[in-house]
């Protein structure tokens, strides 16, 4: 077990320095000067030709790559952002504001798919096969074929143009938050209903949950010890299948509606070629998804020994 | 079962002679008609700039099929040979191409496909490349797995013993196993380019103005959505349809691999 | 000559095969006889160099046995050929591998010895019987002229009618070519016929060598003893053997 948890590790540093260095080659090939870059990250004050030369000296922008990535990536270990390159201002706070709008946002599509998917995959595997299943499921791939930026133009249009019921633009109240949320839901819905329908037909197929009943186990330890664990895998994966979903949905559901937050703060710095930001946010999004990704390993493995032997 | 393939048939004729169709010309702008609602010369009307909607549409769907097939299929050609390099590369090999494809999966693809589009500088190439960047990693795997499982195989064994390089086993041997399951997930991956190419056309990030691309066609059309907009719904539409379509085919060849294999 | 010298590999926190010490002159037959699980695939895979032994080595003429490229014969004829594939693509493997000419003399010689025609190379391996398929096999293994062959189980997929007649056109090849055989069985008198020595192999290691003659009269461990009941009371061995 102790071998296997520092594989793991192992593995999400290797990766997490992989998505470093693969950062690193996109911004030192993109179109742009990264010492100019770096530089305005660094100083508050406006740039001269000598202050980003100097940058490039000592950052080893002027001689290779690998001393360039060197020297780009130690901060970044401290989670040391620096400024934007654009406003000169901090990384930290913006971003942190950026997340803070984010959070309704993201919680409220997660809470909406949840409810929806849920009572769907429940009343779908009631007769598995039925008309409604049948129904579930194809509503489910249909959803999966809208992409969020046209749905969410279609709910603008319906809710917010012809009824008027709702805002669609921007952030001020937190009525603003429902259309975005629902645009969000209703994709985190489409994902999901499969899987949680697939799951609850498969715990329930479980054959050797009657014989052990017979064997005179109680219902509540069959629950404990034979559904539930069978049952986590799947919510497990699907967590970490989401937190992607959820992501990418933001970006584009803030585009949509015009809403500030981590969507909107990753496009508007890359319309700016602003780097310092954009690696901010690819750095902690990285991050974030590896110790997300570890952690549900970890607990893969302790739900299901195995999944351990098998994987190593 | 057989509609669904008479459909993508549809879909692929109109991709590679829309044009021919099509009754404008997709770029031609026309100020005095901008915004005219659908009627008998502009069948679903025009866009901001006076542009025939219906042309935009069929010109646009060599952009967004063809580009999107064109995607899917680098990706199914790089991530099989990656996936059958770790298979067949010895231990370390594979762990290293592993933890490659672990990095290019530490990230959601199309928020990475945003960004990496987005800082080359948009315009058509960055848009392929950025989507076939991250639109490996899935072949790699199944590739991968498939390969293992075969590593045993009494005649992946002998074709070892015989001196049969790693080319030829993996052509030979691997490849007819793989391409039932790999095409399966192209159809897949096919849908998501799609969508993709769409995605990061409304971003801006994608095939530039003034070529007609679906996901273009959103973002200018999003801006006179209250004055007309049933210019909103043709591209989407355009792009639903044809995402539902290539996914009941991949349905129905997933299906058959597995009746296939069940059999075998 | 094939040497395997005090040979161990792992398995798991155990041994798959212990302390194994076994050689084999050319032209001569050693069996291998042991029950399922003993370590007798473990044994021929880490001669194939398949699997890495823990501690000792195995070698042919004083170099790894890679460099005399053995033919092998598997227990399942079918699944040693690849369904896609014709009869004579796989055939042909060793021969394409090595760049060198056909030897379609040798394909003609192997074919009749092993009753085969030339026809059925154009096949699939699901449109053959399982004994023409084995027959095939050992055509493979045999096509490149190697010194030595492996054969895991030979027989046990076959009829058994056809189990003694594909034993005898082994042996009437071993005759002709002169190749090294090592059989690997659990048939104690498909050994006793035909092989030069018999090696009973049990939990991974080494209970006796010795030649059927001497085997049949004195065996020293009593799990040979067992061993022989055992294929008495089937009635695959005569008493008097």
């Amino acid at each position: 077990m102790i071998k296997s948890l520092t594989g793991l590790v192992l593995r999400a540093v290797v990766v997490l320095f992989g998505t470093a260095l693969a950062t690193f080659t996109l911004l030192w090939n993109a179109p742009g000067d990264p010492a100019q870059a770096i530089a305005m990250a660094r100083f508050d004050a406006l740039l001269t030709e000598d202050v980003i030369n100097q940058v490039r000296e000592e950052t080893g922008l002027n001689t290779n790559f690998w001393s360039a990535f060197m020297a780009w990536v130690g901060p970044l270990l401290t989670l040391d952002f620096g400024r934007s390159s654009v406003t000169g201002r901090e990384v930290w706070p913006d971003l942190l504001t950026a997340i803070r709008y984010m959070i309704p946002l993201a919680l409220g599509g997660l809470v909406i798919g949840l409810a929806i998917s849920l009572s769907l995959a429940i009343i779908a595997t009631n007769r598995p096969g039925g008309l409604l299943d049948r129904f579930a499921v194809a509503v489910a791939s249909l959803g999966t074929a809208i992409p969020a930026y046209w749905l969410g133009l279609l709910l603008i249009l319906l809710f917010a143009v012809h009824l008027a019921w709702l805002p669609a633009m921007g952030a001020r109240t937190p009525s603003h938050v429902i259309l975005p949320a629902l645009t969000l839901g209703l994709g985190v819905a489409a994902s999901l209903t499969r899987i949680i329908r697939s799951g609850i037909l498969e715990a329930r197929g479980q054959q050797f949950l009657p014989a052990i009943r017979r064997r005179g186990v109680s219902k509540k330890e069959i629950s404990r010890d034979h559904i539930a664990p069978h049952a986590a895998i799947p919510v497990v994966t699907v967590f970490g299948l989401e937190l992607a979903f959820l992501l990418e949905g933001v970006v584009m559901v803030e585009v949509i509606f015009g809403r500030p937050g981590l969507g909107t703060f990753l496009v508007a710095a890359i319309e700016a070629r602003d780097f310092p930001q954009v690696q901010a946010v690819v750095v902690l999004t990285a991050l974030i998804f590896v110790t997300v990704n570890l952690i549900i390993d970890v607990i893969y493995r302790v739900i299901d020994p195995r999944i351990g032997e098998s994987n190593a | 079962m057989r509609s669904v393939f008479v459909i993508a048939g549809i879909l692929f004729l109109l991709a590679v002679f829309g044009p021919f169709l099509a009754p404008h010309d997709p770029t031609a702008i026309n100020i005095p008609n901008r915004l005219s609602p659908p009627g008998s010369a502009y069948l679903l009307g025009t866009d901001m700039l006076g542009r025939d909607i219906l042309s935009r549409l069929l010109y646009g769907a060599r952009w967004s099929l063809g580009l999107a097939f064109l995607i899917s299929l680098i990706g199914l050609v790089v991530g099989t040979l990656i996936g059958l390099l770790a298979a067949l590369g010895g231990k370390l090999t594979d762990w290293t191409v592993m933890r490659v494809t672990d990095t290019f999966l530490a990230f959601p693809d199309l928020v990475a496909a945003v960004v990496i589009a987005g800082l080359l500088g948009s315009g058509t190439w960055s848009l392929i490349f950025a989507l076939s960047v991250t639109g490996w990693m899935r072949y790699a795997r199944v590739a991968r797995g498939i390969g293992l499982s075969l590593q045993s195989r009494g005649y992946v064994i002998q074709a070892k013993l015989a001196g049969l390089n790693n080319r030829s086993i993996a052509r030979w041997h691997y490849l007819p196993w793989l391409l039932p399951t790999l095409t399966v997930v192209w159809t897949s991956m096919f849908a998501r380019a799609i969508l993709g190419i769409s995605a990061l056309g409304f971003l801006g990030f994608g095939v530039q103005p003034p070529m007609p691309e679906w996901g273009t066609m959103l973002l200018d059309a999003r801006i006179h959505l209250r004055s007309t907009p049933l210019q909103m719904i043709w591209p989407g539409l355009a792009v639903v349809i044809s995402v539902i379509v290539i996914n009941l085919a991949g349905d129905i060849l997933r299906d058959a691999v597995a009746t296939e294999r069940d059999q075998a | 000559m094939l040497k395997v010298d005090h040979v161990w590999v792992r398995r798991g926190a155990g041994f798959a095969l212990r302390n194994i010490s076994l050689s084999l002159f050319p032209g001569k037959t050693l069996a291998v006889v042991g029950e399922s699980g003993a370590g007798k695939s473990t044994l021929i895979a880490t001669i194939l160099d398949l699997v890495k032994p823990w501690k000792g080595e195995i070698t042919w003429a004083g170099a790894s046995v890679q460099t005399c490229s053995p033919g092998l014969v598997m227990q399942e004829p079918r699944a040693a050929f690849n369904p896609v594939l014709s009869l004579r693509q796989s055939v042909l493997e060793p021969i394409v591998a090595r760049n060198e000419d056909m030897p379609h003399e040798r394909i003609k010689r192997l074919s009749d010895s092993l009753e085969l025609s030339l026809e059925i190379f154009d096949r699939y391996p699901g449109e053959i019987s399982i004994g023409q398929a084995q027959r095939v096999a050992i055509l493979r293994a045999l096509i490149a002229a190697p010194p030595l062959v492996l054969l895991d189980e030979p027989l046990s997929a076959l009829d058994a009618v056809i189990q003694k007649h594909t034993a005898k056109l082994i042996s009437d090849l071993q005759q002709e070519e002169g190749f090294a055989a090592m059989i690997v069985t659990h048939d104690l008198g498909y050994a006793m016929a035909y092989a030069d020595e018999i090696a009973v192999i049990k939990s991974g290691g080494i209970e006796e060598v010795s030649t059927p003659q001497t085997f049949a009269k004195e065996s020293k461990s009593g799990y040979s003893r067992l061993l022989m009941e055992a294929a008495m009371a089937l009635g695959a061995l005569e008493p008097s053997a």
